[in-house]
């Protein structure tokens, strides 16, 4: 049985000072991960640097179950510091549910992106989107530490 | 084939507009610039006062009576921030730039497009810095509001030369139903939002010099394109819409959430009222409780001698205090500390 819960310890890696689950996939340029947990169905969350790069978190505007979702499409929207910008899909399908915990409080989002912070769920439209997404822990761990080193280097994030 | 990429800054100076205007031009001129039009400075003033709420802030959160009656239109923006009174002593500049032409951070993004506005106050003699929460600032006060969001492929930035405020008006517009909390949102107003009285003309110009330099881009001046022109009146139509000014879909909270008014950063009031009837308003700067009015039925005298103790705490401290009445000392204590990790 798939797990829907958050990621297992065994499954968490610290990737210079940034936690790493390695139990999903991600879409590198929006940095939203996508877990599957059941056959056809996914969670869906922003990582820890796609946090850390926004600011303190303070609106989320999340979609109603029932909301048809498009890869690369817009299917939310986030606030951080004044900043209002979207939340990218990165797969297509239908939203099944929505976290309103993290929509009352998105804090929650900072505080546990890859459990309790998750965002929507949804049914996929064609589980074939995954194959877009980077999904070997390797790769993974390999995109992630570049990202931070590129954050850093600019200043985006601290040191 | 990608689109050229240009050298140039539009500079559009749209002069004095409607209030309505003043949000739709701008706004077109973001999803030209997502279209392919080059970067763009521009500005406006509004003609008369007015109300504007930012994208995914709650319409109850403005007082619609009070607008109404004193012929203020309130309209939502595309950008973030909270509802703000606006007039024709502010001068608007707006900076909107590709999306891909700035930081994927957000905060770095907000920050390298403010830092001009911060060069261009300084020009003007004005000592003005970016704080730690990305404001624009002189000493302890606000002298720049601000806003930014992505539309589209388009990055924009907001924000003002504020030559005179009304800090009565602007307090008055939102809604609040306790006094105390009006009263004290209008002192933190005062204390920490200040005008700059410089001439218009001149940050204008500052303005121009400051953001062609940060940018690496020659200033030219321009106008809409026709496509833009187009935008213009389709958002007209759009901004007064009472579905546009109800905001995207959002879900009720689930807890009791109080009324917080941010002034600035790390500068808030807060009324909330637990379901036993006991109730707390509070002042917070920089993370400490400033003033507190705490009531508590059949319980006054412990109760003032409470809110004594808890003025100078840290909010973080506040539960300590607060634990001893029961559980509406909880509730209330609660919804203060989500107050306090809900704002920036």
């Amino acid at each position: 049985m798939t797990s829907t819960g958050p990621a297992s310890s065994a499954a968490m890696r610290d990737v210079h000072g940034f936690a790493l689950a390695l139990d999903r996939s991600y879409q590198p340029a929006t940095h939203m991960w996508v877990k599957l947990t059941a056959p056809g169905r996914v969670r869906i969350g922003i990582d820890p640097l796609g946090v850390e790069t926004s600011g303190t978190l303070a609106q989320l505007s999340l979609p109603a179950a029932g909301t048809n979702l498009t890869a690369g499409r817009p299917f939310g929207e986030m606030e951080a510091v004044k900043f209002v910008g979207p939340l990218s899909s990165p797969v297509s399908g239908t939203v099944r549910a929505v976290n309103s915990a993290a929509a009352d409080n998105p804090g929650l989002v900072e505080r546990d992106p890859f459990g309790d912070g998750w965002l929507i769920e949804a049914e996929l439209a064609d589980p074939a989107d995954l194959d877009a997404l980077i999904a070997d822990p390797e790769e993974i761990t390999t995109w992630y530490a570049a990202k931070i080193a590129e954050y850093r280097l600019s200043g985006a994030i601290a040191e | 084939m990608g689109l050229p990429v240009s050298d140039v800054l539009r500079v559009i100076d749209f002069g004095r507009v409607t209030p309505l205007r003043s949000q739709t031009l701008w706004h077109a001129v973001a999803y030209g610039v997502s279209g392919g039009e080059p970067a763009t400075l521009s500005f406006a003033r509004p003609s008369a006062p007015y109300v504007c709420l930012g994208y995914l802030r709650d319409a109850a959160e403005v007082d619609h009576e009070y607008c109404a009656s004193h012929g203020l239109p309130v309209y939502r923006r595309m950008v973030g921030g909270g509802p703000v009174y606006l007039d024709d002593r502010q001068l608007f500049f707006q900076i909107c730039i590709p999306a891909g032409d700035v930081s994927p951070s957000r905060r770095d993004a907000l920050r390298s497009l403010l830092e001009p506005a911060v060069s261009a106050f300084r020009v003007l003699g004005v000592d003005a810095r970016l704080d730690d929460n990305g404001e624009i600032c002189r000493d302890d006060a606000k002298i720049c509001g601000h806003g930014a969001g992505q539309i589209e492929d388009a990055v924009v930035v907001c924000g003002n030369l504020i030559e005179a405020f009304d800090h009565q008006r602007a307090a008055r517009v939102l809604a609040l139903t306790d006094p105390v909390q009006r009263a004290e949102t209008l002192r933190l107003m005062r204390r920490y939002v200040a005008s700059t009285p410089v001439d218009p003309g001149a940050f204008r110009a500052a303005l121009i010099d400051s953001f062609s330099g940060a940018l690496g881009l020659r200033a030219e001046s321009g106008v809409l394109s026709p496509a833009e022109l187009k935008s213009v009146h389709k958002l007209d139509r759009r901004f007064v819409t009472a579905e546009w000014l109800a905001g995207p879909d959002r879900t009720a909270p689930t807890v009791s959430t109080g009324r917080q008014v941010k002034v600035r950063a790390g500068i808030w009031t807060f009324a909330v009222q637990a379901s036993s009837g006991a109730s707390v308003v509070a002042s917070v700067v920089r993370e400490r409780l400033d003033r507190v009015v705490l009531t508590a039925p059949g319980m006054n005298s412990q109760a003032e001698a409470a809110a004594c103790a808890l003025a100078g705490m840290p909010v973080s401290a506040a539960a300590d205090v607060l634990s001893r009445f029961g559980e509406s000392g909880t509730e209330l204590a609660a919804a203060l500390a989500r107050a306090e990790g809900r704002l920036p």
